[in-house]
């Protein structure tokens, strides 16, 4: 097993800061931004599309259930004694984002060769600000520091990783703009996640059963069909693209012939789908396996099953 | 917990009603059969199933296919219910125009970037450099999901109707416009709530463009029972639809129970409100219930339900 590069007098601390983060307690402000520089250093010499090696476990939208993150290490095994590569969306919706972001992020800083994790359309100032992040660090700390410091953070996480060279992943999907890898590697990365443009695409966009480039009807986002996996995944000697960040009820979903696979990590999205997660099991020989898993058991979180009667008029 | 249920037994057969049955969420009251479903969002196969049946190519990301409402009348037969098929119908029918994000402007910007690019390459004869030009089809549909849907209504052929030898198709129900209003100052008195359920019906965020959800709520008392069926939009930086339907029925001796209908649809886009100086950021609209009141009335009327024979 390799040593990770970490100096070794600073790991007591962090494991530390797992355990507590293991048991959904976040960390104080001073801790977090310490954490954070340090992980900063690591991503900032990770490529735009990271190289990853089999074995590895590729997850897909976590959305702040802690609880499942949880249950998807009792599942797919403790990192580091499994590998892991996290396609985005860490934060928002979920009661827990700060717990769960903290959590990879400390993993990241203690495993850097063992866990890869890359940015989600979530991972952004703006998204953060409408749909929960931003609120819960409010909440949980009094003031939007902690917000600031993981936002500054996600402005270096890596788009895309490269699975042995052939299972290409990222989080939302291709672009008209990228022809091959090369295109992608040659961008600088270390910015708010733009409105538009290559950057903006392979954080948002969704493949497509029609053909072609698609434009959705909001007037911004792009659809890919299967021509274009195609055409993309022989340019450039891939694979598959594994890729998250729709729902889809049974945690996973091929398309496209195979060519393209949506992987999703959150059972019971928002506390209501009923949806089943999964996670793929990229083994030694590059053979594939989707494990699905149900929701961990709750503890403390708003049963929503029973609602609370209220007079509303 | 078993006090709480206890209590909850006593309530009930105060006000002469009975839960349904173990595994059913729901009551019977006043000749009334209540009854919600909340279960999954439809799998894999019937989601591609729905979207033929609709004739569709999009579907909202949550759809509550097997979720639901039926408030049953048995004496005569008013069967109103709330399903996510026929709102998705209504969705289909009305098919509004989509409407832009902010970003399409910049989107549009960088379509013709691209083209102008290509063109100016292929004039100075120089085609081979020329980045490919893509086809691109922007696609058409409503992805708000906007629905005018305001509840289904049958005649359902109970066993009473049948004893009376009134045929299927012989009555129907229709709802006519009256000047009768909801009592709302009836409604804000805390009787005891006997059922209340919430149930989603469909739900989409926009690709984090926002939301549109499609929830109905029930609550029964001793009196009455009082439901609202909200469709909720927001789509950030443009605009807010909230059409509400509320739909009440007093308890009464008669035969064919008295149903009123209220629907207050709202409209605002997100520039109207900057103009009257209120907050114009998104994270300010999360709620419907606190915000409704901004938003003009662009529709608001009251019908009651008559069975026509």
């Amino acid at each position: 097993m390799n040593v990770d590069p970490i100096q070794s007098n600073s790991n007591g601390h962090i494991d530390e800061q797992i355990t507590q983060l293991m048991q959904c307690r976040p960390l104080s402000e001073q801790e977090v931004r310490a954490l954070c520089d340090k992980a900063k250093e690591i991503l900032m010499e990770e490529s735009n599309v990271q190289p990853v090696k089999s074995p590895v476990t590729i997850c897909g939208d976590i959305h702040g259930q802690f609880h499942d993150l949880a249950e998807l290490f009792r599942i797919g095994g403790k990192c580091p004694d499994t590998n892991y590569l996290f396609m985005g969306d860490y934060v928002d919706r979920g009661y827990y984002s700060v717990e769960t972001v903290t959590l990879l992020v400390a993993l990241k800083v203690r495993y850097s060769q063992r866990i890869t994790i890359l940015r989600g359309n979530h991972e952004s100032r703006q998204i953060t600000q409408v749909y929960g992040f931003y609120d819960e660090c409010l909440r949980k700390y009094g003031n939007a520091n902690v917000w600031k410091t993981f936002t500054d953070l996600f402005d270096y996480f890596p788009l895309t990783a490269l699975v042995e060279s052939e299972i290409f992943c990222l989080h939302g999907g291709l672009s008209p703009s990228i022809e091959t890898l090369d295109n992608i590697r040659n961008f600088d990365r270390v910015q708010e996640v733009p409105h538009e443009g290559p950057m903006c695409d392979l954080l948002w966009s969704d493949p497509d059963d029609r053909c072609g480039w698609g434009i959705s009807p909001r007037g911004a986002g792009y659809t890919f069909g299967q021509d274009i996996s195609e055409q993309f995944n022989h340019t450039n000697n891939l694979k598959l693209i594994a890729r998250a960040h729709q729902l889809v009820m049974e945690g996973f979903n091929w398309g496209h012939e195979q060519k393209v696979v949506t992987i999703f990590s959150a059972p019971n999205y928002c506390y209501r789908c009923g949806n089943m997660a999964s996670i793929l099991e990229v083994d030694d020989c590059k053979g594939h396996t989707f494990i699905q898993f149900e929701p961990a058991p709750r503890r403390g979180e708003p049963d929503v099953t029973r609602r609370t009667p209220d007079y509303f008029l | 917990m078993a006090n709480e249920s206890e209590e909850e037994a006593i309530a009930l057969k105060a006000a002469g009603a009975e839960p349904l049955p173990e595994g059913r969420t729901g009551l019977r009251i006043n000749g009334w059969e209540i009854e919600s479903r909340n279960k999954p969002i439809l799998n894999s196969l019937r989601y591609e199933q729905w979207e033929q049946k609709l004739k569709t190519t999009h579907l909202p990301e949550m759809v509550f296919g097997d979720s639901d409402l039926v408030l049953l009348h048995n004496s005569s037969g008013i069967k109103i219910h709330f399903n996510t098929f026929d709102a998705l119908t209504g969705w289909k029918q009305e098919a509004l125009p989509p409407v832009e994000v902010p970003a399409a402007a910049q989107w549009k910007f960088r379509r013709c970037s691209v083209i102008r690019i290509t063109l100016t390459i292929l004039e100075s004869g120089l085609a081979f450099l020329a980045v490919k030009p893509f086809q691109q089809v922007i696609l058409d549909y409503d992805y708000t999901f906007t629905t005018p849907y305001r509840g289904s209504e049958t005649m359902e052929m109970t066993s009473k109707l049948k004893a009376e030898n009134i045929t299927e198709g012989s009555c129907s129900l229709q709802w006519e416009d009256c000047m009768e209003k909801i009592d709302v100052v009836a409604l804000a008195s805390k009787e005891p709530i006997l059922f209340y359920d919430e149930v989603v019906l469909y739900e989409d965020e926009l690709s984090d463009n926002g939301v549109s959800l499609l929830t109905v709520k029930v609550r029964v008392m001793p009196s009455c029972w009082f439901l609202l069926l909200r469709f909720w939009l927001r789509v950030d930086g443009v605009l807010m639809r909230l059409r509400d339907t509320r739909v009440h029925c007093a308890f009464e001796k008669d035969e064919n129970p008295v149903v009123l209908r209220d629907s207050c649809w709202r409209e605002a886009t997100f520039q109207s409100l900057a103009a009257k100086g209120l907050p114009s950021d998104s994270a300010a609209y999360s709620d419907p219930n606190l915000i409704s009141k901004r938003l003009p009335v662009v529709m608001h009327k009251t019908q009651k339900l008559k069975i026509l024979r």
